[in-house]
Order: structure tokens, then C-alpha cells, then sequence
């Protein structure tokens, strides 16, 4: 009987973990729910803008002290991927792909700091789908015209038109769930593992869980768009 | 009773992951291969590994968020 509950226990603080908390509201408009993944947004957005304003401050042409030239070979080693992905010619978008990459990569990292990262809250992950939409498909009429965005739907031949047409929707779902389902299976896998044998052994699977993957699934989520955007711009 | 019968629906859902596994062993191999017939070529290549498992992962995650739902939704 003991098995029984310990998983029942198990079950119900998993489904407390998935399940996203409304810390407060907002009491206008009959009250806006403000939930716990917001807040967190919030609070990586402040640490974001304060670390932007601290380290340009002081910025020198010449004689740059070792902070500059740390945070230069960072920002030119990232415009150059991206400028590699979408072309040179489209580098307007460079600075939203970054942008996204380091609030994704701050967003699946702070569950090591204590919060609840905002990457395991599907509607986080589905808004963040949507501007990408959004911003491949204005990348494509902006690029193009909207003539020609209207007639590559039937480009090959016209009978792949109604696959064309899906794929705008299928594109972000997917972007969504991938992000989401990550997130959501390495802290699933992590809360398993600690449950059974709870030393040593989550240690290494950490490391992988929530830095390695939380990493790579936020340079994949740019790295996807970037290239959506990049076909849809050809 | 009802119990046991998500459990297994919910194991079978996750058996997504076994094509996910196929598909991203063999490109890492073909990766591998193709890294040592060409390693001037590695940052081309581990770029598009990389778009490939993530394309080819998505499956599995498919598979696992259906798990996920079967288990806590129909209880």
C-alpha cells in the first residue's frame, strides 16, 4: 500500500509543477489573472536590462578594458551566425533573433536558481511560437511583396497549396512544442530520478537535464526560425 | 483497473521515441562518416546534425506530451 502512495504523492507534485499558479490580479477589466510565468518574465527581463545598461556603460573606441572586448567577441560571434543563417542583406532581424536567444537561454537556466522556469508554461512557449510566425511571414512580404507571398503557396505545382497553407500554422506548433515538451521531459525525467534514488546519481543528469538542454533547445528555437525565415525570404 | 490501462496507454504513446532514436543514431553516423572524410567541413556538418535531430526529436516529444496528457487528464 506503502508503492501506492508515495506515487500518488509523486503524481500530485508533478501536477502542482505543471499546473501555473496566478500570483496575483490585476483589478481592472473585471480582474487580469497575472501568472507565476509572467512574473518570472518579468523578473529575467529586469535582470536582462540591468545588465545591458552596466556593462555598455563606459564604452571606449580606444584603449577598451577587458569587459568590452569579452562582451564584443560575444555580440560579433552571434551576429555572424545568424548573419550566416539569414544572409547579410536581412540583417534587421539579427538583433529580435538574439534577443530571443538570450531570454530562452536565461528562461531555461533559472530553474537552477529556484523559479519556475517560463519555458515550462505552454502558453509562454505558444506566444513566443506566434511572434515567430508572425515575424517569418512579415520577413516573406516584406522581402518579396505581398504578390508574391500570395503566389508561392502554389509554387512548384498548385496541388501542394493546402501543405503550403498548413505549414504556416504546423511551423510555430511545432516551434511550441518542441521548446515545451523539452523543458517539460527533463524536469519530469529529473523529478523521477530524485524521487528513486535521490544522491549522487541526479548530479550528472543535471548537468544535462537543465544546462545542456535548456542551451540547445533555446539556440534550436532561434536557430528553426532563422531558417524559416531564410526560405520564406528566398 | 482504469489505472493500469492509462499506464499502459500512456507506455505506449511514449514508444514514439524509438523512431526518434533510430533517426538520430543514424544521422550522428552519417555525421561521424562524413567528419572524417571531410573535417574542414565539421561547422557545415554538426549545423545541420544538429537541425536534423532537433527536426527528428519532435516526434519523440509528440509522443511524450500525449504520454503526459493521457496520464494526468483522464484519470
Amino acid at each position: 500500500m506503502k508503492e501506492g502512495d508515495s506515487t500518488e504523492e509523486l503524481t500530485n507534485e508533478l501536477l502542482e509543477q505543471l499546473t501555473c499558479q496566478t500570483v496575483f490580479e490585476i483589478p481592472i477589466f473585471g480582474g487580469i489573472a497575472v501568472d507565476e510565468a509572467v512574473v518570472v518574465t518579468w523578473i529575467i527581463m529586469a535582470v536582462l536590462t540591468v545588465l545591458s545598461i552596466v556593462f555598455v556603460r563606459n564604452l571606449k573606441v580606444e584603449n577598451p578594458g577587458k569587459v568590452q572586448l569579452a562582451l564584443e567577441s560575444v555580440i560579433t560571434w552571434g551576429s555572424d551566425f545568424f548573419e550566416g543563417i539569414i544572409g547579410k542583406s536581412n540583417r534587421r532581424y539579427v538583433p529580435w533573433l538574439m534577443t530571443v536567444a538570450l531570454y530562452l537561454a536565461v528562461a531555461n537556466l533559472i530553474g537552477l536558481a529556484g523559479f519556475k522556469p517560463p519555458t515550462k508554461d505552454l502558453n509562454v512557449t505558444a506566444a513566443l511560437a506566434i511572434m515567430s510566425m508572425i515575424l517569418i511571414e512579415y520577413s516573406g512580404i516584406h522581402k518579396n511583396g505581398l504578390k508574391h507571398w500570395c503566389v508561392h503557396f502554389a509554387k512548384p505545382v498548385p496541388v501542394v497549396a493546402p501543405i503550403m497553407l498548413m505549414e504556416i500554422v504546423i511551423r510555430p506548433l511545432s516551434l511550441c512544442m518542441r521548446l515545451f515538451g523539452n523543458m517539460l521531459g527533463g524536469f519530469v525525467v529529473m523529478e523521477l530520478v530524485k524521487a528513486v534514488v535521490p544522491f549522487l546519481v541526479p548530479i550528472p543528469l543535471s548537468f544535462y537535464f537543465d544546462i545542456f538542454d535548456g542551451l540547445l533547445q533555446a539556440y534550436v528555437f532561434v536557430f528553426l526560425t532563422a531558417l524559416f525565415m531564410n526560405e520564406e525570404m528566398e | 483497473m482504469t489505472g493500469t490501462i492509462i499506464a499502459i496507454g500512456a507506455a505506449v504513446a511514449v514508444l514514439t521515441g524509438i523512431g526518434a532514436g533510430v533517426g538520430i543514431g543514424i544521422a550522428t553516423a552519417k555525421a561521424a562518416d562524413a567528419i572524417a572524410r571531410q573535417p574542414e567541413a565539421e561547422g557545415k556538418i554538426s549545423k545541420t546534425l544538429i537541425l536534423g535531430c532537433a527536426l527528428a526529436e519532435a516526434t519523440a516529444i509528440y509522443g511524450f506530451i500525449i504520454a503526459i496528457l493521457i496520464i494526468f487528464f483522464l484519470q
